[in-house]
């Protein structure tokens, strides 16, 4: 047989598989660039208030509109009552009311700047972190101005304050100033804190290894943890309102919740020390150690939401820290 | 390098000093920081201020023992070894603080200094132990001497042929011509004499004053005929290159060969075998400003001397379990000084310079497991920080007090006058400053000291500076940890 070749179908040419070299005017092309961003430590982001679905704000808004209409009319109709009955009686239910709104509007204003307050720590943060990573002396420049502000009342800072005024005009690097900055403003506010935090894990873990029954230490450990994040944020500046607190403690559980990973090989330490405790004086002290633990866990996130500059220099504070003397007091309780 | 630098018995010697060294540091550690750069690059206001600043724990906010309050307090000792001159710390303060100051004189010599640093250590097992002492002895030695150290491994025949090859060259011939013609007036194989050699190496001598003088900086060994020290006059100072000739005994040529022997063996070996080998730290000053001024061709001097000066370094890793034996210097800091006579919108670029000029030697030392890191510093600020508007645009200038004799578009200051000094932007491009025809000329003027200082409580003068503090933490934080 002779070899036969059929055609099967024609096989498109790769076009593009050698292009021809060509050159083009630059405002035609469409400039691709990756930009780098510093990498932030994961921490540092601590995760977005959750917004609400667009059911979510119709009902709110138009409950809100309905509340206020019926607040509106009964207030009204309140004050023409009152006028129907007397005439003084109505001057002075209006005069009342007149205060009433007054004193709703400070509320209000009061909320919103404790909220602003919240925010703008946590902008300080960026800002730092970010003043740091590019060396920027400008922007770690604002960042002390801004810190100064916010510290300017506070009598115990008054001396760091100085140091830090004093000592900026002679450094150049962003890095250096957000250094020293962390030095001097916070570190005194970080033993605070951290004393504050030991305070309230010593009374979680007493309560603990005393009450009667396991409710008592639940609710203690919530009154208590609601107090220290409040002080430890009260602390640093913040000063959170109501709606302030709330968003507070979001982002508090919401940092517990994501660093619930990376605090794992302090979670098993937790554990054993609980545990060992547990076997080797009674269930209750145990628990108390552990209940402490979880005290200092809030308090450890709470200082890391609200702290305006981040933890470069100085080491953060980690459970471990707390551990022996919670051991202590629980022994001692003990006894 | 045709032959290492040192001879076994060199390195015995080393190893057993090191040895004796530990042995008396086994209670106080004691960390050597040699201090070093080509002449007028800034040593001793460096080590005058860094000196001071610890003495009356001022300025340093960025010095980690002194900003977490670790550091209790430090005091000046005396030097073990009573043979080696002190540095003169009083002295040089006393001429910063006179009325009117004046810039402390140069270092001509090798000088030592120790001080005993009080703190406390903030891990927690030597926190435990309570405060620690840690002796500092800071080792400032003239760069020009470490320009010698290449000599260790050349024969005088090489080193001739070296030596006057460059002065051959055409950049060289202004400044050598007279010593040429002097030697071209020798016969060097006839019996040597005395005046013959010192009309010789007086000649060499001349030379390479005056290249260094005109050509802003030098790379000519041998450096202690620049900066003779003690031995001026010595027989070992006294000799010359001479062109290769049959080597009679008792010829001219024969002699200088045994000086150039004598010089090496007496003057550059101990050196490198006392000092230079057992050094743990070490900062680099380089004035890059000044070569800036002179142009491109001072610039590339420069990076030639740097390269073959930093090439002598013993650095490395410093082993833990060799450390009685062998000391390697594990940190390099290069310093491009007098940063207060640019504005501080300018200190990257000066690092930028700094960087492109230590690049070979920085790549070397990271490359033997030491850490190298560049930093424009300054050890007394001597200027304040403002801005001018001028034809629309702001410029960054200076303000501070000219040196007398500085010239700026024709006018010449007498050392009285507060000016604001913009001194033109420094090159974007780091390597520009080797090319020539750069579109600006730069002038940096020298400035005097500090006229007013402020006073801390206890009644001690504030040296300003800039980033001495970040310099300190770098070369001996980590050692107080």
């Amino acid at each position: 047989m002779k070899p036969i070749a059929r055609p099967t179908g024609t096989v498109s040419e790769p076009a593009e598989a050698t292009r021809a070299p060509r050159a083009f005017t630059p405002d035609r092309a469409e400039i691709v660039e990756t930009v780098f961003e510093p990498e932030a430590e994961p921490d540092l982001v601590a995760p977005p208030p959750r917004r609400m679905g667009g059911f979510g704000k119709l009902l709110w808004t138009t409950g809100g509109i309905l509340v206020s209409a019926a607040l509106g009319l009964a207030a009204d109709r309140l004050i023409r009552d009152l006028f129907a009955t007397n005439e003084y009686l109505g001057i002075l239910g209006l005069a009342v009311l007149g205060l009433f709104v007054l004193a709703v509007i400070a509320l209000v204003a009061r909320e919103i700047f404790a909220l602003r307050r919240l925010r703008v720590l946590d902008s300080l943060k960026e800002e730092a972190a970010r003043a740091s990573i590019d060396n920027d002396r400008k922007r770690a420049g604002t960042v002390t101005d801004q810190l100064t502000t916010i510290y300017a009342g506070r009598a115990d800072l008054a001396r760091a304050r100085e140091t830090l005024t004093g000592h900026l005009p002679n450094l150049f690097d962003g890095t250096e100033v957000i250094t020293l900055a962390e030095r001097t403003l916070m570190a005194p506010l970080d033993a605070c804190a951290k004393a504050l935090t030991a305070a309230s894990a010593r009374r979680v873990a007493l309560v603990t290894a005393v009450s009667p029954r396991a409710l008592i230490d639940v609710a203690f450990v919530i009154y208590e943890s609601v107090r220290l994040a409040g002080a430890i944020a009260a602390l640093y500046g913040a000063r959170p309102g109501f709606f302030g607190f709330w968003r507070l403690a979001g982002s508090v559980l919401a940092h517990l919740a994501v660093t619930g990973g990376l605090v794992l090989t302090d979670g098993i330490v937790e554990q054993l020390v609980g545990q060992g405790l547990a076997a080797k004086l009674s269930a209750r002290l145990g628990e108390g150690v552990v209940n402490g633990l979880m005290t200092v866990r809030v308090g450890i996130a709470a200082m890391r939401v609200v702290r305006p500059l981040p933890f470069d220099t100085m080491p953060q504070p980690t459970v471990r820290d707390f551990i022996p003397e919670l051991v202590k007091v629980t022994q001692d309780a003990a006894k | 390098m045709p032959n290492p630098p040192t001879t076994i018995a060199d390195e015995f010697g080393i190893a057993l000093a090191n040895l004796a060294d530990s042995a008396t540091g086994l209670l106080t550690p004691t960390l050597r920081l040699g201090v070093t750069g080509l002449s007028r690059a800034g040593k001793t206001i460096f080590i005058t201020a860094l000196v001071h600043n610890l003495l009356t724990q001022g300025r340093l906010p960025g010095f980690a023992p002194l900003a977490e309050g670790r550091f209790i307090g430090a005091r000046l000792a005396e030097y073990p070894d009573a043979t080696i001159p002190r540095f003169a710390y009083e002295q040089h303060l006393a001429s910063l603080t006179a009325n009117p100051p004046t810039w402390p004189e140069g270092t001509r010599r090798i000088s030592q200094l120790r001080i005993v640093l009080r703190f406390q250590s903030a891990k927690w097992w030597s926190g435990m132990r309570g405060p620690a002492t840690l002796n500092l002895d800071i080792v400032d030695y003239p760069g020009e001497w470490l320009l010698d150290l290449p000599l260790l491994g050349l024969s005088f025949a090489e080193w001739s042929a070296e030596a006057l090859d460059r002065a051959g060259q055409p950049g060289h011939a202004a400044e050598a011509e007279d010593f040429l013609r002097e030697l071209e007036k020798t016969d060097a194989t006839k019996p040597a004499t005395d005046p013959d050699a010192e009309r010789l190496a007086l000649a060499f001598t001349t030379y390479l004053r005056r290249s260094r003088e005109h050509g802003a900086l030098s790379t000519l060994p041998p450096g202690r005929f620049l900066l003779p020290g003690d031995l001026e006059g010595s027989p070992a100072l006294t000799f010359a290159p001479l062109p290769l000739a049959a080597a009679r005994h008792g010829s001219l040529y024969a002699m200088l060969e045994n000086r150039f022997e004598a010089y090496k063996d007496r003057v550059v070996r101990p050196f490198f075998r006392d000092h230079f080998a057992r050094l743990d730290r070490q900062v680099v000053l380089v004035d890059t400003l000044r070569a800036l001024n002179t142009g491109p061709a001072a610039v590339a001097d420069l990076e030639t001397a740097l390269t073959s000066v930093l090439a002598c370094f013993r650095q490395g890793e410093a082993n833990p379990l060799l450390r009685p034996f062998s000391r390697r210097i594990d940190r390099i800091l290069f310093a491009a000084t007098k940063a207060d006579h640019v504005h501080h919108t300018s200190h990257d670029r000066l690092e930028a310079i700094l960087n492109r000029l230590v690049a070979s030697a920085s790549k070397r030392a990271r490359f033997a497991g030491a850490e190298a890191e560049s930093m424009a510093i300054s050890g007394i600020r001597a200027t304040s920080e403002g801005t001018i508007r001028e034809g629309g645009q702001t410029l960054p200038t200076l303000i501070g007090t000219p040196l007398a004799g500085e010239t700026l578009e024709g006018q010449t200051y007498d050392g009285k006058t507060e000016i604001a000094l913009f001194p033109g932007d420094l090159p974007e491009r780091p390597d520009s400053v080797f090319e020539d025809g750069t579109p600006v000329a730069l002038n940096f003027l020298r400035f005097a000291p500090p006229q007013r200082l402020e006073r801390i409580a206890t009644g001690d003068i504030v040296l300003p500076h800039i980033r001495l503090d970040r310099a300190l933490d770098y070369l001996i934080g980590d050692w107080m940890a």
